[in-house]
């Protein structure tokens, strides 16, 4: 009896694995190559730190782009390690819109702030002087980069940071693996919809970032349109950013479409539609959203990927029977 | 025995019509609560008008703590209404009149030296409307000599394009009532000297009518935007028809206001934030020291629209048939675990409340290194953050998809991010 079970199930399995996305190969292809790339990429930024602190070191910048790519790569993944404790937000504290980072990091390096050398301690201090955006601000911020004993000290400490908060994320990535694999009633996750639910939630509130801060904080209004707002405009990686998250969302949108021939089509050309638009614009900080000519340019590529959230509202959800629930941009 | 059963079913079936929770009753008490708890608002927002008016004819210190108490208990009622937020768009569409937050004060008053000047992101941080009677706006000659509602409302709020120029509200009461709160992350809040509303000689850091003019203006214009909103959800209101004019959606709406100010409003925007970045700004009520109130009436909110039942501030009960009702008739065990989660969470969030008004105040609870103040606050975080997470189950019990949406207002209309 239990064989003839056992054969039905393995006659069913491919059935199974076509009827709906796989949660083991989201994990597998998705999520873990992301947080190990993160976790290695920021221990190179830390090495390349330590070996030379200078500023403008090509080392030590190439470093920070890699590391910086990878999370951006990383930053929809927003659930189970990245929330513990405060890592997501060590990591990368952005928009800024009362300039805390600055003022932070201005602080710390006029009062030479003793925290600023002990990489242990660190992880005490305000969010908005820990991270890549703070190092942006280390590194290529006029004020804010100017060498000396202390700088060095601090562009270490907030490396080494960073370095340990990406490691301990992907640490625990290998035990909370068996939490997105293992719904029940008693578990965090009640059924497959629920984790299901939890991918979609990266993916509604990933493309959510993308338009709304990256694209939609620079363009401002009309009237007002406020390009200083870019995000890491000072290291020219603006439009970059949006270009890598869409890349990794459209992973993602792959990967949860996987039953349905058709919407997989329709999500992958409106994300193309988006990244094509994207890379023809040329405009790496979006310092035209004050030109109306360009900037019509980048609201057009704004409302591509609004039109990718409203198939990935209207039927992706359905198609997987949850509906994206609420996530942490749903205040104003 | 098999025959019993049967007819205890049948009695049941017969039963379940008439006990049946219909959802327009649901909805008809969730709009009775926004009714009374507006009203509630307003007449509280009236009695700080008469505490302001007797201030500016009459200052005195005794005045100015009559002004600010009535603040405080303007503020229980509608720190409530908050989860009629993101689900309703009237009131998305009107609230940043009356709560906008965080806002750079120096648009409107004096400030400390420390507080700096004009930034890269608001190049009228410190304007100070009460000392300049004229000035420029974004290229506009502005003629300030009288200070009006519509002078607040029409040219300085949000003024430029930035949010942070909040010239009208609550907050902005606020710091006119108790000026910045310069302690850092130690105990006090802001200790503005009543002599700020003084007459003749005894008038302190200058400007003392434009100061009166400025309060008494901004208090009027709260009790006319009340007033309003009160209307909108009275018998016949556009915020009720609204609301009742597709059941479904109305109980959507609900759900969302419920799950958007849990998780990403309160547990994060003004919560987690503010402990992670060590900021005693970060402070929702960052003037008056009140934060550990607003974050625990909105706490107290959310579980009054889900039990359908509210305490006015004379005392009365308002009840109906609930979202609790309607839960408890698909899936009673669903439905105790979330009146559970709703009450842990007004529990943590009390336990800040708690310590605060015994004299640890919220901002120090904020400063790096602080691990119990962290704590406090980190619990009313998880606590919010966990009844999201039973939100989101009843919403899929119910089946009443295509919640979280509405909160969005990117969603709702792809082009708002443009506007």
């Amino acid at each position: 009896m239990r064989r003839i079970l056992l054969a039905a199930a393995v006659a069913c399995a491919p059935l199974t694995a076509t009827a709906n996305p796989s949660i083991s190969a989201i994990i597998d292809d998705h999520i873990l190559p992301r947080f190990e790339a993160l976790a290695s990429t920021s221990q190179a930024l830390s090495k390349a730190a330590m070996q030379n602190c200078d500023p403008t070191s090509d080392d030590l910048r190439t470093a920070y782009g890699v590391a910086f790519d990878v999370w951006v790569s990383t930053s929809h993944l927003r659930l189970g390690p990245t929330e513990v404790d405060d890592r997501a937000f060590a990591l990368a504290f952005w928009p800024d819109s009362r300039g805390a980072t600055p003022r932070a990091l201005a602080t710390l390096i006029s009062d030479e702030d003793p925290i600023g050398l002990d990489a242990a301690a660190y992880s005490e201090v305000s969010i908005a002087a820990r991270g890549f955006y703070a190092l942006e601000f280390l590194l290529y911020d006029e004020t804010l980069m100017q060498p000396s004993e202390y700088h060095c000290a601090l562009v270490q400490t907030v490396t080494t940071d960073i370095a340990a908060t990406s490691s301990a994320i992907h640490d625990d990535w290998h035990s909370h693996k068996d939490v997105l694999l293992s719904p029940g009633p008693d578990a965090t996750y009640r059924s497959e919809e629920e984790v299901l639910q939890e991918m979609l939630r990266a993916l509604t509130a990933g493309l959510q970032f993308t338009q709304d801060s990256r694209l939609g904080r620079p363009l401002g209004t009309f009237d007002r349109p406020q390009p200083a707002r870019a995000e890491a405009r000072r290291s020219g990686r603006s439009a970059k950013h949006v270009t890598l998250s869409l890349m990794s969302l459209q992973d993602l949108a792959s990967h949860l479409s996987v039953s349905d021939a058709n919407l997989s089509d329709t999500l992958n050309r409106q994300f193309e539609d988006a990244l094509g638009k994207l890379a023809t614009l040329n405009d790496p900080v979006f310092a035209g959203v004050a030109d109306p000519q360009s900037r019509l340019k980048i609201e057009v590529i704004g409302q591509s990927i609004g039109t990718i959230r409203t198939t990935v509202q209207t039927e992706l959800g359905p198609t997987l029977g949850v509906a994206a629930g609420f996530n942490s941009l749903d205040g104003d | 025995m098999k025959r019993y059963l049967l007819t205890t079913a049948i009695a049941v079936g017969l039963a379940t019509p008439a006990l049946a929770v219909e959802t327009t009753d649901v909805l008809d008490t969730y709009a009775d609560i926004a009714a009374a708890n507006y009203g509630d608002s307003l007449i509280t927002a009236q009695r700080l008008q008469a505490a302001v008016n007797a201030l500016v004819a009459d200052p005195s210190a005794e005045n100015l703590t009559a002004a600010r108490a009535a603040w405080l208990a303007a503020r229980v009622p509608y720190q409530q209404t908050e989860v009629f937020r993101f689900g309703n768009a009237i009131v998305d569409d009107w609230e940043g009149k009356v709560n906008a937050w965080p806002l750079d004060e120096g648009l409107i008053d004096y400030v400390d030296a420390s507080y700096g000047g004009p930034s890269d992101e608001n190049a009228f941080a410190a304007l100070n409307v009460i000392a300049n009677p004229t000035f420029t706006l974004s290229g506009q000659d502005i003629d300030a000599t009288s200070i009006t509602p519509a002078l607040l409302e029409d040219t300085l709020q949000e003024a430029d394009g930035v949010e942070a120029n909040v010239a009208t509200g609550y907050h902005a009461i606020e710091f006119l009532l108790w000026g910045q709160d310069l302690n850092g992350h130690g105990t006090g809040a802001g200790d503005r000297p009543w002599t700020d509303y003084a007459m003749g000689d005894e008038c302190t850091n200058g400007n003392c009518d434009r100061r009166g003019e400025y309060l008494t203006a901004a208090t009027d214009l709260l009790i006319s935007d009340l007033e309003y909103m009160a209307g909108a959800w009275a018998i016949g209101g556009e915020a009720r028809s609204e609301l009742m004019s597709d059941a479904d959606a109305g109980i959507s709406a609900i759900l969302t206001g419920m799950g958007s100010l849990s998780y990403g409003e309160t547990a994060g925007e003004r919560m987690r934030l503010g402990v992670m970045l060590n900021d005693p700004e970060e402070e929702h009520s960052c003037f008056a020291d009140n934060t550990h109130n607003d974050h625990y009436y909105n706490g107290v909110g959310i579980q009054n629209v889900y039990l359908g039942e509210y305490i006015r501030v004379d005392g009365s009960l308002v009840t109906g048939p609930s979202l609790s009702d309607l839960m408890a008739e698909t899936d009673a065990a669903l439905d105790a675990e979330m009146q559970g989660k709703l009450g842990d969470a007004v529990m943590a969030l009390g336990r800040i409340k708690i310590a605060a008004e015994a004299g640890f105040a919220y901002d120090q609870m904020l400063e790096r290194g602080n691990v119990e103040g962290e704590a406090l606050i980190m619990g009313g975080v998880n606590g919010l953050i966990d009844q999201t997470r039973f939100i989101e189950r009843v919403i899929a019990a119910l089946g009443v998809d295509g919640v979280g949406i509405e909160g969005s207002d990117s969603l709702d209309d792809p082009n708002a991010v443009f506007q």
